[in-house]
């Protein structure tokens, strides 16, 4: 996936200026930065949802603004909003992004059956998703964002409104996604995940990337990736 | 599987699902047998009810009589025009040669009484002048020079009975569209966004206009149940409950060209009104905010049922057919009073109708694919 020159305003709010940078399969790739730094705008923009005043963006090939549906079929994206339906069981829910993702008749089942099994979902897959707990919601939430196989996979701040072990089984399917060969591409603010799971970050500031490269290679001599963060964006 | 059946099937499993929705259905199959139950009592009361008048003087001979049988029932009152303000529903005093006559034109019972009083005493009046007349040896009949012999060319019942439904029954389908399809819509739109599902939606790659065709489709279907529960259930209410007539109570029918015409223009107004309650429920940020869009819209629509209400006989140009909702109260007022269809109002009627939900699905397609709607909170 890459992202050439992004600029984007909203409003008044010049939210990106230019930004570049390209991430691999087989990688977590940290798109790093404090609240308003521009990562859900550019996350947005490569998943199609907002448009780029100028700049490209690039998924397998496929570029956003000529194909977007050839992209949104090849992406999938988890968010902090866990928005599922709550007159539709677990099961309804993901099969229903899975009809509107192209998923073809006869692989429904057997689709939708792996990523209720892979997420432990089956205990809960008859049930309402207004009687789930926000752990359960955050899973169907990743199993209908990842019923059509993507091979791009997004997650922006997608631990922010969960518990300690919901969020761990979130951050343990990041690894096993980029085990499985897909480009995982991981949005937060909290420093401490991203050092754990990133191999390579971009921290973004004011809409500009203050940094980017390997997560070993930006924290430098500093102990922690935190310590190099304020440090770049200004605040130490 | 298409993309917009995809979204309809889903639409229509959650709005089923919905309390709201089906209360909404439920309410529109309660409330028509009710309200025609509530104008059958209050009907055949006022018909049947006598009403008082209040009087001083001598009553002339016979007049009692003639009154008490049309349930006028004569009070002695010490002073007719105190007495008509609130004690009694007509003041009269009887003098030699005159009449004079108190009512509260404020007052309803007042103006059917007085209407009663007036007949009565226009047929007093000829009898005693036919009277005096025979006993100096002249003909009465001098008195009808000419005798009219009425034919009416269609049962007077009857067209009492079509008036009542050409103004209650555009007025009952109009209201239970939009309110049967206004919460499906809001929900399926303004919902989407308070619950944080929309940009999921987007997400996927149905394009967004069949997405918006199925979320169309299923709240004008429900619609169409909303409506279809409420006439049928006016239908057996009708044929359960008498309304009081000119001669005697009676059961009210609709003819069997306004059934078709009705169903037809029943799909074109919620085929509108979906698109409509979508388009200002995608602008909306939230449910409550779609009900505070929607809410004045109900009452803009109404409007031009009302007009029917109010002028009885409004006989409009072609030019009025093209106007939204009126068109559809007028082309049911016609098939139901006369028993006909106009092709060429019902042609333009539904010219409108279909530009109007063209035009509006055409806006709630623009609101649904500006960015706004993802990035204003």
């Amino acid at each position: 996936m890459a992202v050439e020159r992004l600029e984007k305003t909203l409003g008044k709010n010049k939210v990106l200026r230019g930004i570049s940078f390209a991430a691999q399969p087989g990688e977590i790739f940290g798109l790093l930065g404090p609240n308003g730094a521009g990562k859900t705008t550019t996350l947005r923009i490569i998943s199609t949802l907002l448009s780029p005043d100028s700049g490209t963006v690039e998924v397998l090939g496929f570029d956003t603004k000529k194909a977007p549906e050839e992209v949104r079929r090849r992406i999938g994206v988890v968010t902090a909003d866990i928005g599922v339906y709550p007159r539709l069981s677990a099961r309804e829910n993901i099969t229903y992004f899975a009809q509107l993702s192209d998923v073809t008749d006869e692989e429904l089942r057997r689709r939708v059956d792996s990523v209720i099994e892979r997420l432990d979902i089956g205990d809960f897959a008859s049930q309402r998703a207004e009687s789930l707990s926000s752990g359960q919601k955050q899973k169907v939430a990743i199993a209908r964002a990842i019923v059509h196989d993507p091979q791009v996979l997004m997650f922006d701040e997608p631990t922010s409104n969960l518990d300690v072990l919901a969020s761990k089984e979130v951050r343990e399917f990041m690894v096993e996604s980029k085990d499985h060969g897909r480009c995982v591409i991981f949005s937060t603010h909290v420093m401490h995940d991203a050092e754990r799971l990133c191999d390579r970050i971009t921290i973004l500031h004011e809409g500009q990337v203050v940094a980017s490269g390997p997560t070993a290679e930006v924290r430098g001599d500093k102990r922690e990736l935190e310590d190099a963060f304020l440090e770049l964006v200004g605040e130490r | 599987m298409g993309a917009a059946w995809i979204v309809y099937r889903k639409e229509v499993i959650e709005i089923l699902r919905d309390r709201r929705t089906l209360m909404a259905i439920g309410l529109a199959a309660i409330v028509t047998p009710v309200v025609l139950g509530v104008i059958s009592q209050v009907a055949t009361k006022t018909a049947t009810q006598t009403y008082t008048i209040g009087y001083t003087g001598d009553i002339p001979q016979g007049l009692g009589e003639l009154l008490s049988a049309t349930s006028l029932k004569l009070i002695p009152v010490s002073d007719p025009a105190a007495a008509a303000k609130a004690q009694v529903d007509l003041g009269v005093t009887f003098r030699p040669g005159e009449i004079d006559d108190y009512y509260d034109p404020t007052r309803q019972s007042a103006q059917i009484a007085d209407t009663r009083l007036q007949t009565v005493l226009g047929q007093y009046a000829a009898a005693q002048a036919a009277a005096a007349l025979q006993s100096r040896g002249v003909d009465p009949g001098i008195l009808t020079p000419f005798r009219v012999n009425s034919f009416p060319l269609s049962s007077p019942i009857k067209a009492a009975s079509n008036a009542f439904l050409s103004f209650f029954l555009p007025y009952i389908l109009i209201t239970m569209i939009l309110t049967g399809g206004f919460s499906a819509a809001l929900d399926s739109t303004a919902g989407e966004r308070e619950r944080r599902t929309l940009e999921g939606l987007l997400l996927t790659p149905a394009p967004r206009s069949r997405v918006l065709l199925g979320k169309i489709a299923a709240v004008t279907t429900i619609s169409l149940v909303a409506a279809v529960a409420a006439i049928g259930s006016m239908f057996v209410a009708l044929s359960q409950i008498a309304l009081p007539g000119p001669s005697g109570s009676t059961h009210i029918s609709v003819s069997p060209v306004a059934i078709p015409v009705m169903v037809w223009v029943a799909l074109l107004i919620a085929i509108s009104f979906s698109s409509v309650t979508l388009a200002l429920g995608t602008f909306a940020k939230t449910f409550r905010q779609g009900q505070a869009y929607v809410t004045p819209l109900y009452f803009i629509t109404i409007f031009p049922a009302s007009i029917i209400l109010f002028i009885p006989d409004f006989n409009p140009s072609l030019a009025y057919y093209l106007i939204p909702i009126l068109n559809a109260v007028l082309v049911l007022r016609d098939a139901i009073v006369h028993n006909t269809v106009d092709w060429l109002t019902l042609g333009v009627t539904t010219l409108s109708l279909v530009a109007t939900g063209g035009l509006s699905w055409y806006a709630a397609l623009r609101l649904f694919t500006r960015e706004a709607l993802l990035t204003r909170s």
